[in-house]
């Protein structure tokens, strides 16, 4: 759910979210624009942001720039200079639906896992951050063993969820079975292969985001909860009323960076089922792979991933708007 | 790319650091770039191919060989673990024996996806290996971007050449009749069973279903396959095809028109969802066939002949494993002739398609070809090679390998045609939806048939 790229808003209070009486320093826009002319004065800070002006040129922004073209051409992989331009050709392909699967297909299949993978990521993340708050060694060991999860290699753990899920020799079914429960084809039953896939991914994420929400925990106002509890709230009501929305900077972020990087998601789609069975599991991001390496329509690939760069962009200025009226 | 850096490992370090950094709108803009990035690495870098527009795919011609110039070529290949490794590494030490100046060096990719993936990376990146093992339809995309040579003057150049399997040699050509790759690990497919569980040999494919319906009680399921997915065939699809062609129909004519409609097509279809809904076939991915009969939860495993080593480990000596030659159906018996070839780069200089020509020719000898078939249990291209010792040896202690170099004559491949690797995606979806109860087997074969 998060991505390489993710970090903590700026903007997210350091102490007493948004309260009174704690601004943070104003800057003005004049002493801004100063300041930004300062910089550009200086031939030194020319030389210091250049190394990173390079790579994220070589590595990110050419590469952007890029697959734009390559998006409007019948593209050969194995041989460039036989490809073939055709404009707009393979975007009105993918919105005619006319390929297999279908765009409007892979599109719905990424909807269905993004918006599952968030709701029940962010939700179980909150719950397990607070039960593990507290600053007990036991608790510091339970925060560790949700972190190990997610700095384990996303391909080494999904085959051992392969595993898990093995219908006839696989964990998961042993547990059922011992409970006298119906077998499940976890990966093999398209009524419940994404289902297989959302929990992997949950139990593999999992673990950044309960640091996001513990760390979000300690910034909350201890003073304002003993209050509502003198007050006469009950826990929940402490939690609803107090706690959570001195979170919501929080939530947010968490939300559109677990989207973005759900969005973005591959390998356990890749290991798991390879997009099946049938089409079930076929994400924008897994079939952008499959068109481009695979079957060689890599203009089309392209074109899915100008598509969901776009999709991420959008979703992007979300986040620094959402951060930036929370900061007020 | 966005996919290998959510597949690495990442450090608590790392994280830590990212937590206590604020985003920018650069940082929250470069993610978003990030999928994008990922494919124009790849494609940008093709700009630099050596393969030019196209017109210059190198002469037809034998380049002639100095064996006294220093040589390095690569070999991209995808035998890269157990029994095959060592078996591919010592062919190339045999090899430096006679040609000291020449160095191969052997790029292991762990899959045959993954080495398909990776030799269209790096050839489009211009940096393309000398020789890689290909399947014919990867052959023909390859033939069809001007990127390998043609091999029909090197062919003729070989003496061992004539003796080749009638099949092989077919397999050597693409649909325009020319020799495009040359053999190297050629198998067909075979069944392996639990003879304490079945103590005889189905002949017919009537008789499988018959003996598999019966074992298929106490957790025992007979046959577990897996039938691929939209990512790509399997041990499973291959199943398919060979039951189609026993019950009367081809899945692919020989130009790689999809005939999955066709009545023998159905029919195997059906056989298989009758197997499944008697409790006989299970379904999962990978090797579920190896794993079921290793833990003795399977009666079968139909499986190419170069799963013999990795069958014969999985049941460690638990239990007798028969091997036989795969049941016939109401048109006789069929088999599917599987395993890779090896295409030559055109960008490779004389010397260096000299240095390779060598080195393919000398897997194909026939001492070179029994000794990797006793090892690795594909079969050799030749009938020359069963006169090897090493062979002989083989064929002594597994007399099955007798009928299956036999059926090297007569097994068919699939198509060298490109549109032949989607097209065998969407059929295995539709053996997916088939098996899963999904559709019926009939509507699930229309349905491919029409978008393939």
């Amino acid at each position: 759910m998060s991505t390489s790229e993710s970090s903590l808003p700026q903007t997210l209070p350091r102490t007493g979210a948004g309260r009174p009486g704690n601004p943070a320093p104003r800057t003005g826009p004049a002493r801004r624009r100063s300041r930004a002319r300062r910089a550009l004065t200086s031939p030194i800070a020319y030389l210091f942001v250049a190394p990173a002006i390079a790579i994220f040129g070589i590595w990110t922004i050419f590469p952007t720039l890029y697959t734009f073209r390559v998006s409007t051409f019948d593209w050969n992989q194995l041989n460039p200079a036989m490809s073939e331009f055709i404009g707009l050709g393979n975007y009105r392909d993918m919105l005619s639906g006319s390929t297999n699967p279908s765009f409007w297909q892979t599109f719905g299949v990424s909807c269905y896992f993004v918006i599952a993978n968030v709701v029940v990521g962010t939700i179980l993340a909150l719950l397990l951050a607070l039960l593990v708050r507290r600053g007990s060694k036991l608790m510091a060991a339970a925060r560790t063993s949700f972190f190990l999860a997610y700095i384990a290699p996303g391909v080494a753990t999904a085959l051992i969820w392969l595993w898990i899920f093995n219908p006839r020799f696989g964990l998961a079914n042993g547990v059922l079975s011992l409970l006298h429960l119906p077998v499940i084809d976890w990966l093999g039953d398209s009524r419940y292969a994404m289902l297989s896939i959302i929990v992997y991914s949950v139990w593999h994420e999992v673990g950044f985001l309960v640091l996001v929400f513990v760390g979000g925990l300690m910034t909350t106002s201890g003073e304002l909860s003993e209050a509502a509890k003198v007050d006469g709230a009950n826990p929940w009501q402490e939690f609803s009323r107090v706690t959570l929305p001195q979170l919501i900077p929080y939530v947010a972020f968490v939300v559109i960076i677990s989207s973005i990087s759900s969005l973005q998601a591959f390998t356990q789609f890749f290991v798991l089922t390879g997009g099946g069975p049938g089409y079930s599991t076929s994400t924008i991001g897994f079939q952008l792979y499959q068109q481009a390496f695979v079957l060689g329509n890599t203009g089309y690939g392209a074109a899915l991933a100008v598509v969901l760069f776009l999709i991420t962009l959008v979703l992007s200025i979300i986040q620094l708007r959402i951060s930036a009226r929370l900061s007020r | 790319m966005t996919v290998m850096r959510r597949t690495s490992a990442r450090t608590a370090h790392s994280i830590s650091s990212r937590i206590s950094s604020a985003p920018t709108r650069r940082t929250v803009l470069a993610g978003a770039a990030a999928s994008a990035s990922a494919l124009a690495l790849a494609a940008c870098s093709s700009g630099s191919s050596g393969s030019g527009d196209g017109d210059d795919s190198g002469s037809d011609a034998v380049p002639s060989f100095d064996p006294d110039a220093k040589t390095t070529i690569t070999f991209m290949h995808a035998m890269a673990s157990g029994d095959q490794k060592t078996a591919l590494e010592k062919i190339v030490s045999d090899f430096g024996k006679d040609h000291p100046n020449v160095t191969i060096e052997l790029q292991d990719q762990p899959d045959y996806g993954t080495l398909q993936t990776k030799t269209k990376a790096q050839v489009g990146a211009g940096s393309a290996p000398t020789i890689a093992q290909a399947y014919g339809n990867w052959a023909s995309e390859y033939a069809d971007s001007k990127v390998i040579v043609p091999l029909d003057a090197y062919a003729e150049a070989d003496e061992d050449y004539a003796d080749f399997a009638e099949a092989v040699k077919k397999d050597m050509q693409l649909t325009d009749g020319k020799i495009w790759m040359w053999p190297f690990n050629k198998s067909v497919v075979v069944v392996y069973r639990n003879a304490e569980m079945v103590k005889e040999e189905p002949k017919t494919w009537d008789d499988f279903a018959k003996v598999s319906k019966d074992v298929s009680k106490d957790g025992v399921v007979a046959l577990s396959i897996d039938p691929g997915s939209a990512k790509g065939p399997a041990g499973g699809t291959a199943l398919y095809e060979i039951l189609a062609e026993s019950m009367g129909s081809t899945v692919f004519a020989d130009d790689g028109t999809p005939q999955f409609s066709e009545d023998g097509c159905v029919k195997a279809l059906e056989y298989l969802v009758d197997l499944k809904d008697a409790g006989a076939l299970a379904i999962a991915s990978g090797y579920p066939g190896q794993e079921a009969l290793g833990a003795e939860k399977g009666a079968f495993d139909v499986s190419s002949v170069a799963s013999f080593p990795f069958n014969e480990q999985a049941v460690g000596g638990k239990f007798e494993m028969g091997v036989s030659a795969l049941p016939e159906g109401p048109s006789g018996a069929a088999n599917q002739l599987a395993g890779t070839n090896i295409v030559l780069f055109a960008d490779a200089s004389d010397q260096e398609r000299a240095a390779a020509w060598e080195f393919m020719q000398f897997i194909t000898t026939p001492e070179q070809q029994a000794s990797w078939a006793a090892a690795t249990g594909y079969l050799p291209v030749s009938s020359a090679s069963l006169e090897q010792d090493a062979m002989k040896k083989v064929v002594e202690e597994r007399p099955w390998i007798t009928d299956a170099v036999k059926q090297l004559d007569t097994a068919r491949a699939l198509p060298p045609v490109t549109s032949v690797t989607e097209a065998s995606g969407l059929l295995s979806v539709a053996l997916q939806d088939a098996l899963q109860g999904k559709a019926k087997p009939a509507d699930a074969l229309a349905d491919a048939q029409k978008k393939a």
